[in-house]
Parts: structure tokens; sequence; C-alpha cells
């Protein structure tokens, strides 16, 4: 069911676009900051500021400049389709007479969200490296107002980066999945996922909001910016504890509905 | 085909309920092998209902749904025995016609192709179009596909919801000869449709439904050759009607100018040629009726509306 899934949803061509928007953005950043190369971005401070240092410095900026809003619409968008594509078209009632079990059919959208999720994150780290290499070169990872950091170090937090980011765009992905599941349409799914990531970002925002906004998977998402502080420290245990309740939850309800939806009715 | 005493469907006093509506009550009926069974009734009689529950989409409230021996439920396999074409025609429409197939194919982890793949795109006849893109096709192109789909599993159960929707006549021809010639192999076909000419070609027997319920089940044949009616050449049609209304056994009588079509169950020919002429009227012939399928669906059918008014 995997397959099915990632035949008709990761190789749409919307799909495919959104993936080249995604990969286009690290590239047009790198084209814009190239001029810099070698030197600080302008007058801007952290991630940003360091981004024309190195491939690396510029894979991170990039993943800090796609991941509050447009990788989490990446994500959502094929999320929403896995959920509820085959009912707005109309296949589910021959997948089930095919005969795909419920659960099997569960168990192959669920591995499609998440197969898709980390298609869109790797998208973006793999356009930043490849893009950054080509501009800026191989160096080490460069922190302003730190040491440089070993390339040991700075792969090893790279990759925690790029894994939990993985892990917070799957707790979208699972709710954008959760809608598809219990919302009519498919664009009505994906119009309140992104909705819910617009909104949760602006409460997030708002200092005076923190007790609501704690509880939102979105209040966690930049965390991993704190890996490349000078400090070198970030607190990701509270983040990757809230994706995954998150995950859980969303999940948990969408199998329930499934499970007790007439596929008939 | 594995040799078995069960009927290859098998519907056990079905019943379901939608909110208010008592979509099926109690229905039962079965489908053997070689049998091309077509189920009939009014729209909302529950044919759809019904079929749903034979393939396992919807649970009913009680009773059992089998094939070929098996209870049915929700992707049940030895669905991977049965094609289906429910509820209409539906694809992934940025997929070609063939890579719809392939995917609801390889969905059930079989190896393509499937075994009577060749045949069934013969009959869908789409030619080239079977490389296009879903969502550039028409109707009946659409159909065709579905009803490829269902046949390229050589399967041993066919249950089809208006397969002739949006064929054309040769189609409809061709799709006849196609599941004539299943049935005379061992296939079981179910066929719910509205086209009672097409179904009166094509069925071995019937099952009639009206509000849920089973109206009558059996072979065509037997309904439609009824002993009982007689067409009878009259000088005067309404006369005759009044002699044969006060006949004993006369059941149902209907003057159409000089003929009176009249059934009576067990009353020979001779008798009610007898009370006629007895009572003045001229008889210039008799002909024992031979009843579309139309004219028996719709005297059943109407029958049981009348009965559920009162």
């Amino acid at each position: 069911m995997l397959r099915v899934e990632l035949t008709t949803q990761l190789l749409r061509v919307r799909s495919l676009i959104a993936l080249a928007c995604l990969a286009a953005v690290p590239v047009a950043a790198g084209f814009a900051t190239a001029s810099h190369a070698g030197h600080r971005n302008g007058t801007q401070g952290g991630l940003f500021g360091a981004s024309t240092y190195s491939a690396l410095n510029h894979t991170m900026a990039s993943l800090a400049f796609i991941a509050p809003l447009l990788l989490p619409i990446a994500v959502a968008l094929p999320a929403t389709a896995i959920a509820s594509a085959d009912r707005d078209w109309g296949t589910l009632r021959y997948l089930y007479v095919a005969p795909v079990t419920r659960s099997r059919l569960l168990a192959g959208k669920l591995a499609a969200v998440a197969v898709t999720t980390l298609a869109a994150t790797a998208c973006v780290l793999v356009a930043g490296l490849l893009s950054g290499l080509a501009l800026f070169g191989w160096h080490r990872f460069h922190v302003i107002g730190a040491p440089t950091l070993t390339t040991g170090a700075a792969l090893g937090r790279v990759l925690a980066a790029g894994g939990y980011t993985f892990l917070c765009m799957l707790s979208i992905a699972a709710i954008a999945f959760a809608l598809g599941v219990l919302l009519p349409r498919g664009t009505e799914a994906l119009g309140a996922a992104i909705a819910f990531v617009v909104v949760a970002g602006i409460l997030n925002g708002q200092s005076a909001l923190h007790a609501v906004t704690v509880v939102l998977p979105v209040h966690y998402w930049q965390n991993w910016t704190h890996l490349f502080d000078p400090a070198g420290a970030a607190h990701l245990g509270a983040g990757t504890a809230a994706q995954i309740a998150t995950i859980v939850l969303a999940t948990g309800l969408a199998v329930l509905v499934l499970s007790r939806r007439d596929p008939a009715a | 085909m594995e040799p078995s005493t069960d009927p290859m469907v098998r519907a056990r006093e079905l019943s379901k309920r939608y909110g208010r509506t008592q979509a099926v009550s109690e229905l039962g009926f079965a489908v053997e092998s070689g049998q091309i069974c077509g189920l009939l009734g009014p729209n909302g009689a529950g044919k759809t209902s019904t079929m749903r529950m034979l393939v396992g989409l919807s649970a009913p409230d009680t009773g059992s749904a089998e094939i070929l021996g098996s209870p049915v439920a929700l992707g049940a396999g030895v669905l991977r025995r049965v094609g289906v074409l429910i509820d209409g025609p539906a694809f992934v429409p940025h997929l070609s016609g063939l890579g719809n197939l392939r995917l609801l194919w390889s969905a059930t982890r079989r190896a393509w192709p499937p075994p009577a793949l060749a045949d069934a795109l013969d009959l869908a006849g789409l030619g080239p179009a079977i490389d296009r893109k879903v969502k550039g096709y028409s109707m009946g192109m659409k159909q065709r596909l579905m009803l490829a789909q269902a046949l390229m599993r050589a399967p041993d159960v066919l249950i089809l919801d208006e397969p002739a929707n949006g064929l054309d006549p040769a189609e409809v021809r061709a799709l006849r000869e196609h599941l004539a010639a299943l049935a005379r192999h061992g296939a079981a076909v179910l066929v719910s449709s509205h086209q009672l000419a097409e179904v009166q070609q094509l069925a071995t027997h019937i099952v009639v439904m009206n509000h849920g319920r089973l109206v009558t089940a059996g072979p065509l044949a037997g309904l439609l050759d009824d002993t009982s009616t007689y067409r009878v050449q009259v000088d005067d049609g309404e006369r005759a009607a009044t002699v044969l209304r006060r006949t004993a056994g006369a059941a149902t009588i209907t003057v159409r100018g000089g003929e009176v079509t009249v059934t009576a169950p067990g009353v020979p020919a001779r008798e009610l040629v007898h009370s006629l002429v007895t009572a003045g009227v001229g008889v210039t012939a008799v002909h024992q009726a031979s009843r579309s399928l139309e004219e028996v669906f719709l005297t059943m059918t109407r029958g049981d509306d009348d009965h559920a008014a009162r």
C-alpha cells in the first residue's frame, strides 16, 4: 500500500512542484547572498548572519528560514491528500474490494505520510547543501561570536537539527492527516492545516499567551536553532515530547475515525 | 474453480438501516455457479445497499453475506475472487487507464499482469487511450475501464451495479456476451440494472426488491412464462371485463380495446371462454400471455407499492 500511496501522491505533478519550490528557496537565497561569500551576511546575526561562511551554514540558515511556514505547508499538502484523496476520487471502495484490509490501508497511508515528510525535509537540506557547496564551498561551520565548529561537531548538530525538524514536521503532517480524515474534502483539510500553522505561529509570537502556546507543537519548532548559538546548548526534550504527543494524539484520532467509519456512508 | 456445494453468493436475512431509513430488510437469496442473476427494484429499493453488504463495504445490522462459502467483511480475502463494479467508476485522475488498473491490482500484492487482462482490455476497447490520463476520459470510457478492472482478475463471482451505464448498444451486447461466456465457464454473476430489456436478454435468474424487501426470486423463464395469464380477443372488451370480474379465480383484468388480459391462477382457459360465451360475448382468440420482464417487474413492484400504501 505504501507504493500505491506514493504513486498516487508523491509522484503527482503538484507534489513535485511543491518539492521543487522547497528546493528553490535555498538556491535563490544562496544566489542572493553569494556576494558575501566567506564574510558575514550583512548586519544580520545568528544563523542568517553566518549563512555565507560555508555550505553547512547556508544549509542551516535555509532550514531556519523555511521551517516555520513553507515547509509545514509543503508537508501538509501530501498529508491531507493521502488521508482524503481516495475518498474524494471514490477509489477507496475499490481498494477495499481489491481487497485491501483497513489496517493495511491505514499502515500504508501513515508510512506514506512519513516518507513524504522525510522527502520534503530532506529536499531542503540537500538543496541547501548543494547550493551552499557550489556558492560558498565546504568550510568549517561558523558561529558568530564563538569559535568555529569542528567538522564532526557541526555534522552532529546538523543531523540533530534535521532530525528534530523532521519530527516537528511529522507532527503537522499528523495533524493534517487527521484533518484529512475528519473533514469531508481534502481541500478543506489543507486549508484548515495551513490556518492552524499560521494562527499557531501568530499566537506563538504573543508573549502574553505563553500559557496557551506551550501546548502547541509550533511553539517548539525553532528550538533546534539554539544548537548553533554561541553557547551551543539546546533543550530539545520538551519540544520532542510535544511533537511525539501531537503525533500520537492526531494519529490516534485518525485511526479511531477510520476504524469506525462505514466506508459506504 | 474449487468444487463446492455452497452457493457462490448468498444473502442470509440481510438487514441494514441508515438513520431512520430501513434500506434492506431480512433479504435472502442465493446465486449459484453458472447463473446470471438480475437484481431488480425501483430507485431506493435497496439494491446498492445489498451489493455493498455483499462485498463487505457495509456491515449488515443483522444477517450475513457469504461469497464462495466464506463470510464477507471489509477487505475479506475472498474478495480476490470477486470482480466488483459498485457506485459507478472511480479512478485516480492523474494516472493513465493502465496505470489505474496496475494500481488496483498491485494493491493486493499480486504480480502484474492479472490473468485475464488481455480479454478485459479487449472488451473495454480503449485502444491507445488506455495510456492516456483518466481525467480526459468520457463517462463511457470510464465505465469500460471499470469493467476491465472487474474482469481482469478472471473472477469466479461478479457483482456489477448498473454495468451498462454509459455504454452504447454494441458495447452492451459485447458485455452481455462476455458475461454469458463467464457464466458458462462456471462464474456466478449478480447484476443490478434498470434496463429491464437488457436484463431479460442477459439474466437466467432474477431477484426483485422493493422497499428493501424481497418481492420474488427465481428463474427468469418461470416468471415470464406465467401460465395463468391469457390474452383474450373479444367483440366487446368492457362487457368481457365485467363478465370476467364475476368469474371465480380471475385475479387481475386489464382491457385494451378488444383485448382483455386476465390473470386467473388455476383456472383453465376453456372455463374463461365458456363464461364469456355464455354471457353473450363473442370470443375470437385466446393466447397464453408471454409477458415481458418490464410487465412482470411493474406488476410486482406496483402491487407492493399499493400494499405499502395501505
